[in-house]
């Protein structure tokens, strides 16, 4: 179990830098830097040379990099180019603001999606099975940015009961932002969803049909009693790795309809940035999205050894 | 497995000499925008083929406001770093008619008009000119307001620490070192060289008046002399005016605004339809989107009218553009009024090559006619027969596209193959613009003759996009500024239009009305080029 943990750390380690190094590569890799970016057509020569020394890019490229990883290996992440703002800071409020958003979209999504998928799976090829099979196909073949557009006028414009779009900037407090959480909280779940949904289901229907629940059956047990003690759990295991997954992919589905909301989160954070070719800034966020995925991919592996007792003893993995 | 996460940009790029920023979304939203935001579920598709004065409004709605009230108006940011300094390339520029004023303005004719300067005049070889400036006004912070601020800011905007995009414009002219003021209420500009438009170049969105002393802390105080004083302000972020009632002009309709900050244009628009906002600034609607707007029971839409030139522009030092003949055959190749039904759905005006907006007084309308035969004729001449050009377009404007693809279809005919390719929004004006041979882009109405044909078409200018130079038409230029006879100047102005549409680089397929998406509640908005009326506009039953 420990070693297994070690390994898993280490590799983290490792995927961190990698994606370090990759995103800075990227970035250079992009037409235009910071000063020219941010001055669009009025880059003349003057006022570019003028906000490159105000910037502070005389130094080439890879040193300014080198520094930025020295100091974020010591909690430092440098500051913004364009804002000359603390990056720390910054990502971490906009961290702030996108997690309320993640927080709402999780409880929906997962909460909702395995009571649906476990319903579809115990209906199965009967009304309910049909219907949650077939509204949660569509849920993933729509974009989230068509199902936040078609929220936002069922629920801002026809109906005028949430706002449209977010008008704070990123210090707006809890309070502020709550009543505009909904919106793109349920065009993320809603996509989200549909995944789990279909995996609970296949899960559920190859649990019921195992073994051990015609045993438990057979003893005389009710239905609830043999979904919720003996089916249920087995049947959860291949959902939370689709579940981390999808925790893991809300970093990028994030950045889609924050757009649209004109949420102040770290997704559009990220946009602005790489439009910017901010690196501090935008190095801090891939970190903050790398970690994430680790994590999430762990919290998965972990669960499934907490729910297999037999994985618990070899101290292997599923593949 | 998940959804791929769409790459995403608004690409916002600065005002360049008054381009505005706009934001797009390079994927997801513009695929939404495509089909007309909101439209998408209404089932209207962007080539509407109904009359725009039919299913658009040509202006807002009529009557008196109310006073008081607070205007909330929705904009895109300058940039993350934006600031309240209006000297400045990162200037945030709704603020700026709210705060300040310039020592002249433009009126709706065309002609510069009387701000904190109430008269002017040059000696008699315009190398001189002498400004009366208005009595009792004073900044935000009670301070009377005297020539010293007017020398003052000039000097700030010349700086070259302050890295504005008008010092490229005033530094030839003027010397901040010889700046005069013999009395409080009295400005002496010596110039360099003889300049008979010279007040006009003082009525850009750069030279708003700031106090003395003010460079360092200006672009966080906002203090001037406007109709309201700043109240709060975040870069990239909300902020508010509220009426300053000492104004000079008399107190302001409303008693607030309130400005937000939505870089994505599909989230303005929502905002809007939402009743989030009353007002979408630096936002041309397209056609789509604003049908959806003009439909709904809580906003509508209003008119600026030709508040953009769309252009073409060739850059006249890449092969094939730098034979003359190519450039004018490629002129007279399209049909302007078909590209202004298929682009704009014919809300705006025919441009015919030439830059200066209908309504400047010294606009000409001749030009050669469209001519397919001919432009045939020429191309053959200079051994371009099978002429065939790649067009950049880009998702930055909405109607970038269409003009594109409009000027295909049309020059098209003239038997020139054009191939429309689309580049990146957000690095569209630091890798297209200005490097690529033809490309796609757009600007805003509003500055004088003389600035606009200067700073766009002189040769060695650094707006000069299509990279022409041309002796006898920059000699032109300076002629007029010799010129002391309006009447002549005016003339001398209309040849040098003429040499651009006959030689120059710049295909000028149209001016397009700007669809102004604003709340069904706002009374006396007025807009013209760089001009906002911020003094009368206002809320009706708010």
């Amino acid at each position: 179990m420990f070693s297994f943990l070690l390994r898993r750390v280490v590799a983290a380690l490792g995927t961190l830098l990698l994606s370090s190094v990759m995103v800075f590569l990227a970035v250079q890799a992009l037409p235009g830097d910071v000063a020219t970016q941010v001055l669009g057509r009025d880059a003349t020569p003057d006022a570019v040379a003028a906000l490159r020394k105000q910037m502070g890019l005389d130094q080439p490229a890879w040193e300014r990099y080198a520094d930025w990883i020295k100091g974020a290996l010591h909690g430092d992440f440098g500051t913004s180019l364009v804002t000359t703002k603390p990056v720390g800071g910054e990502v971490a409020q906009y961290l702030g603001n996108s997690a309320l958003i993640a927080v709402v979209t999780v409880l929906f999504a997962v909460t909702g999606s395995v009571v649906l998928g476990v319903v579809a799976g115990l209906y199965r090829d009967r009304w309910p099975d049909h219907l949650i099979s077939t509204v949660s196909l569509v849920g993933m073949s729509v974009p989230e940015f068509v199902v936040a557009t078609v929220l936002v006028l069922a629920f801002s414009v026809t109906v005028p009961v949430l706002p449209a779009v977010v008008l704070y900037g990123p210090g707006a407090g809890v309070g502020q932002l709550l009543p505009a959480v909904w919106l793109p909280a349920a065009a993320l779940a809603i996509v989200m969803a549909a995944y789990i949904v279909r995996m609970a289901r296949t899960s559920v229907i190859d649990v019921m049909a195992s073994e051990y629940v015609t045993t438990a059956r057979l003893k005389g047990l009710t239905t609830w009693r043999v979904v919720t003690r003996h089916a249920l759990p087995s049947a959860l295991l291949p959902t939370l790795h689709v579940i981390a997954l999808n925790v893991a992919w809300l970093v990028g589905g994030v950045a889609v309809v924050e757009n649209v909301f004109n949420y102040p989160g770290i997704g559009k954070l990220m946009l602005t940035s790489v439009q910017n070719r901010d690196l501090p800034v935008i190095q801090a966020i891939a970190l903050i999205s790398a970690v994430v995925y680790v994590v999430c991919n762990l919290a998965a592996d972990l669960g499934s050894m907490a729910l297999n007792p037999k994985l618990r003893t070899r101290g292997g993995r599923i593949r | 497995m998940s959804p791929l996460m769409p790459e995403t940009s608004h690409g916002t790029a600065p005002a360049a000499a008054g381009i505005p920023r706009r934001s797009v979304l390079t994927t997801a939203a513009a695929a939404v925008a495509a089909l007309g935001g909101s439209a998408a579920l209404t089932g209207c598709s962007g080539a509407a083929s109904a009359s725009p004065s039919r299913a658009v409004p040509t202006h807002g709605p009529a009557g008196r406001p109310d006073r008081g009230g607070t205007l909330r108006i929705a904009r895109p940011p300058a940039s993350d770093a934006e600031t309240l300094d209006p000297a400045s390339a990162l200037s945030a520029y709704e603020y700026l008619g709210a705060l300040y004023n310039r020592l002249v303005r433009i009126a709706p004719d065309g002609t510069v008009a009387p701000d904190l300067a109430e008269s002017w005049e040059p000696d008699a070889k315009a190398t001189t000119w002498t400004f009366r400036l208005r009595r009792g006004v004073t900044f935000h912070d009670g301070r009377a307001f005297t020539s010293a601020d007017a020398a003052y800011t000039l000097r700030h905007i010349l700086a070259k620490a302050t890295a504005s995009p008008q010092a490229p414009v005033l530094s030839p002219l003027v010397d901040p070192g010889r700046l005069r003021t013999p009395d409080a209420h009295t400005l002496v500009v010596p110039l360099k060289s003889p300049h008979a438009e010279f007040p006009s170049l003082l009525t850009h969105y750069n030279c708003y008046v700031v106090p003395e002393g003010s460079a360092g802390s200006i672009g966080r105080t906002g203090i001037g002399t406007g109709p309201f004083r700043l109240a709060s302000f975040t870069a990239a972020g909300p902020g508010r005016v509220t009426a300053y009632a000492d104004h000079w002009a008399g107190r302001p309709v409303l008693d607030a605004i309130d400005f937000y900050t939505v870089a994505d244009m599909q989230a303005r628009s929502n905002a809007l339809l939402a009743g989030q906002v009353d007002l979408l600034s630096q936002t041309n609607l397209d056609f789509a989107t604003a049908r959806v707007v003009a439909a709904s029971d809580r906003a509508t839409i209003a008119r600026a009218e030709n508040a953009q030139w769309y252009v073409l522009p060739m850059l006249t030092t890449e092969k094939p553009f730098t034979d003359p003949r190519v450039r004018q055959a490629m002129k007279l190749a399209y049909d302007p009024a078909h590209i202004l039904k298929a682009a704009l759905q014919g809300a705006g005006t025919a441009g015919w090559d030439n830059p200066v907006p209908p309504n400047d007084p010294a606009h000409i309308a001749t030009h050669p006619a469209h001519d397919p035969e001919k432009a045939r004729h020429l191309l053959k001449r200079a051994g371009h027969e099978r002429l065939a050009v790649d067009l950049y377009t880009s998702s930055y404007d909405p109607i970038f596209t269409p003009m594109a693809l409009a000027y295909q279809e049309s020059a098209g005919r003239a038997g020139i193959r054009i191939r429309v390719k689309t580049a990146a929004a957000d690095s569209y004006y630091t890798q297209i613009w200005m490097k690529k041979p033809l490309m796609a882009t757009y600007w805003y109405t509003g500055r004088p003759v003389d600035q606009l044909l200067n700073q766009v078409f002189r040769g060695g200018s650094s707006y000069n996009e299509t990279a022409w130079s041309d002796k006898e038409f920059d000699a032109l230029l300076d002629r007029a500024r010799r010129e002391i006879d309006e009447g002549r100047r005016r003339e001398l102005y209309g040849q040098a239009q003429t040499l651009v549409v006959e030689r120059g680089g710049a295909i000028t397929p149209m001016f397009a009305d700007r669809l102004v998406g604003i709340s069904r509640k706002v009374r006396g908005y007025a807009e013209h080029g760089f001009e906002f009326d911020y003094l009368h506009i206002g809320l009706k039953g708010a």
